[in-house]
């Protein structure tokens, strides 16, 4: 089992980059802020619409090459949402200690 | 052609292949592993609930290479992959990729039809004029769009055939990533190299039936006359139907109706009390009320089936004069039924079905108030749960479920699929 953290915090987004990605170019978040902890990402996985309500709410589901970051943007509101890291080292350690066992 | 004449005797179809089958590759966990780059290269579960209990509902390419199979419980999957990493169902995620796919079938012709959620059937029949290319060219043209559109770790079967059933056989053949085609030219080699259980639709209990008739391999099948499948094998129309299905005639390609409606549930708790038990039955009958109102229609028969501790299972159904689809009718129809149930064991899985369908008419007013007031008292509690979110209002007494109760992924169809992804 790894280990997902649930953050739901409100984060601030400090750079952008753009992907070409069919027929529109995408944004991504690339760099995110908060409480004093900076992540540069370095891929996107999946970006994908989903309704809160009405709301419609964009989830980018980022990497920075140790953890999954689970990102929410609020399209009404306009703010980004730390929803979750996965770390995956977790379930590694855990299984090597069984299998030392 | 009439099926009487084209039953008795008829050759492999000699047409050139026009269907094209698609199939996404473990779709719901290659999904999580394309969005989840550290989840790529390593077996990965995906569950409907986090438990030790939880069953797979589907594994990657990594955990089925490890033994695990769809369907296998948690325990069961981590002593052949001590690794398995577990995830839990996302519809959202399904539905966008659903989505993209089926923007990208489309592209190519208006006759689309999507088998489920991760497979569905692109008919080129007539679009000659505007599809120049070769289908295989199309089908490695879908392949890079899907990376294109949704990302590089998306890959597809493609199967081309004259017809859909050989389509999906040619999907099947080179997991994963194929493209293959069947057509007359292929059919006999291609069939020699299957066993009768790599077909769809059949199964041990077909096989069997086969085997009785001395029927072994998939070439014996295809050389049997329909005579004898529709009289001593299948001893239906289906064995008609399966001459024709083998030799690349179409059969399959009409449309099924709605003849039920329903939620089920494993129960949560090993020995439930009354209450946990009446909170399980109001969620359900809640949730196969919204499910009536979305297919605009309405019922007048409920069943209520329990499956007991000891393997036991009891079920009651009952047919009421007028059609109903508010969520108090359904529960107030079904909690008469449920209160006759035995109480001899604790219960496993409860389920709430409605029938005898029938369209809905909420858009007719009608001479009685009573009848008009639950019309738009549902109306307006449907408003506001789309407006702000699903079970914004319910019943009290579904509340201690609400959480634990989650809609599944549904299999077989995508009848609910904007349904689900609201309530998720």
């Amino acid at each position: 089992m790894e280990n997902v953290t649930k953050i739901n915090k409100d984060v601030s987004v400090v750079a952008y980059y753009f992907r070409n990605s069919g027929e529109r170019l995408r944004c991504f978040p690339k760099r995110i802020e908060w409480a004093g902890k900076r992540v540069d990402f370095t891929e996107a996985g999946l970006r994908h619409p989903t309704k809160k309500g009405q709301r419609m709410v964009h989830v980018f589901d980022m990497s920075d090459g140790q953890a999954d970051y689970r990102l929410e943007f609020d399209a009404e509101r306009l703010t980004w949402t730390l929803v979750s890291i996965a770390d995956i080292s977790y379930a590694e350690t855990r299984s090597s200690l069984a299998a030392a066992h | 052609m009439p099926k009487h004449v084209a039953a008795l005797q008829l050759p492999i179809n000699p047409a050139s292949p026009q269907v094209m089958h698609i199939d996404l590759n473990s779709c719901f966990a290659m999904v999580e592993q394309q969005a989840r780059p550290s989840l790529r290269g390593r077996p990965v579960g995906v569950t409907n609930r986090k438990t030790k209990n939880a069953c797979v509902v589907a594994a990657s390419y990594e955990a089925k290479r490890a033994g695990v199979k769809v369907g296998m419980g948690f325990s069961e999957a981590r002593l052949h992959a001590p690794d398995l990493i577990l995830v839990e169902t996302d519809p959202p995620k399904y539905h966008y990729v659903y989505q993209k796919l089926v923007n990208i079938m489309k592209s190519y012709s208006p006759d689309v039809h999507m088998k489920s959620i991760d497979e569905g059937i692109i008919n080129f029949a007539g679009t000659g004029k505007l599809n120049t290319r070769s289908l295989q060219a199309i089908g490695y043209e879908i392949k890079a769009r899907l990376k294109d559109d949704i990302g590089k770790y998306m890959t597809c079967n493609v199967g081309i055939a004259p017809n859909r059933f050989l389509a999906k056989t040619a999907a099947g053949l080179n997991k994963p990533d194929g493209l293959d085609t069947i057509d007359a030219g292929n059919l006999r080699s291609t069939l020699s190299g299957l066993q009768l259980t790599d077909l769809t639709g059949i199964a041990r209990a077909n096989e069997a039936r086969l085997n009785a008739a001395g029927i072994y391999t998939c070439l014996q099948f295809l050389d049997a006359p329909s005579d004898l499948l529709a009289r001593r094998v299948f001893k239906s129309v289906c064995g008609e139907d399966w001459y024709q299905r083998l030799r690349g005639w179409e059969v399959d390609d009409y449309e099924s109706t709605v003849k039920t409606v329903g939620r089920q549930y494993v129960m949560d708790e090993w020995q439930p009390s009354e209450e946990v038990l009446r909170a399980r039955l109001s969620y359900l009958c809640e949730t196969t009320a919204m499910k009536l109102r979305y297919k605009n229609m309405a019922a007048r028969g409920v069943i209520v089936y329990l499956m007991y501790a000891n393997g036991d299972h009891w079920y009651e159904r009952r047919v009421f004069n007028q059609p109903f689809f508010s969520n108090s009718d359904v529960l107030t129809r079904a909690s008469l039924l449920f209160n006759r149930r035995p109480r001899d064991d604790w219960v496993r899985m409860m389920s709430v079905s409605c029938y005898n369908l029938v369209p809905s008419n909420m858009g007719q007013i009608s001479l009685l108030e009573e009848v008009n007031r639950e019309v738009w008292l549902t109306e307006a509690v449907d408003q506001i749960n789309k407006q702000f979110g699903e079970f914004t209002i319910t019943f009290a007494t579904s509340l201690p479920a609400k959480g634990l109760v989650k809609q599944k992924i549904p299999f077989g169809s995508t009848r609910y699929f904007e349904l689900l992804c609201n309530s998720s």
